[in-house]
């Protein structure tokens, strides 16, 4: 498994776990709030699962950008240096 | 530091019955707290409970332990707040909240909250609760967000 896939994986357990679903039913572009019924309470607390799962600091205004698995991964990756 | 009752009282917004923290024994600001919570068999839960009941049936409410410990984080998050941020924190959501044992009428719990994250406007709180040296129940994750006061406030005539 590449670094990316392993990174998109860990993210969608994080994003899983606290839209209390399972891993697998999370796709890599539906949107939270659109496809999933997420609110803004649910974004706030995947931000901070990231932050400190990883370590890092990502500023809220990206927050609105952090509407899929595949957005979540974009954000974090510019803000954790990560080269995926 | 220690908070007495009166001071608790000056902090949260919440009365009886909701009010089910007595005592914060000790706070580090933007760190940790330990608050107390003493369950009498006056409380309103144990209200018209049946005669003859066996013992398990006044075991204190896992939904009012949960407050109360959510109250201590409450607590630590306001007196860690830069002054001069306004609002009220409003528990959201608790994840991984695990029961290990019954509390009962004459137990004193003591909750050891941590403040772990603040993330715009929104608060995350983990610890444990205690009676003595017996762990009662283990938080893992606690979620509060602010609110503007006028939000909560109960309207005035």
């Amino acid at each position: 498994m590449s670094e990316r896939d392993q990174h998109l994986e860990q993210l969608r357990e994080i994003v899983a776990e606290v839209l209390e679903m399972e891993p697998e039913e999370v796709a890599d572009t539906a949107d939270f709030v659109e496809e999933y019924e997420a609110d803004s309470l649910r974004a706030i607390e995947i931000l901070a699962r990231i932050e400190k799962r990883y370590k890092v600091e990502i500023p809220q205004a990206e927050l609105n950008e952090m509407r899929s698995l595949k957005a979540v991964h974009e954000v974090v990756a510019r803000y954790a240096g990560w080269q995926d | 530091m220690r908070l007495d009752h009166a001071a608790l009282r000056a902090l949260l917004p919440h009365r009886y019955p909701m009010l089910l923290l007595d005592r914060v024994e000790d706070v580090e600001p933007g760190e940790s707290l330990t608050g107390v919570k003493a369950v009498s068999g006056c409380e309103p839960c144990y209200r018209g409970i049946a005669e003859d009941q066996p013992a398990d049936r006044y075991a204190y409410p896992a939904s009012l332990l949960i407050e109360s410990f959510g109250q201590g984080a409450a607590v630590l998050w306001l007196l860690s707040r830069r002054s001069g941020t306004a609002g009220l924190p409003m528990f959201t959501a608790a994840r991984d909240v695990v029961l290990l044992h019954p509390v009962h009428p004459g137990d004193v719990v003591h909750h050891r909250v941590r403040l772990d994250q603040v993330v715009d406007g929104a608060a995350f709180a983990s610890g444990s609760s205690w009676v003595g040296e017996r762990r009662v129940a283990e938080f893992d994750s606690m979620m509060a967000v602010v609110r503007p006061v006028d939000a909560v406030a109960e309207p005035r005539d």
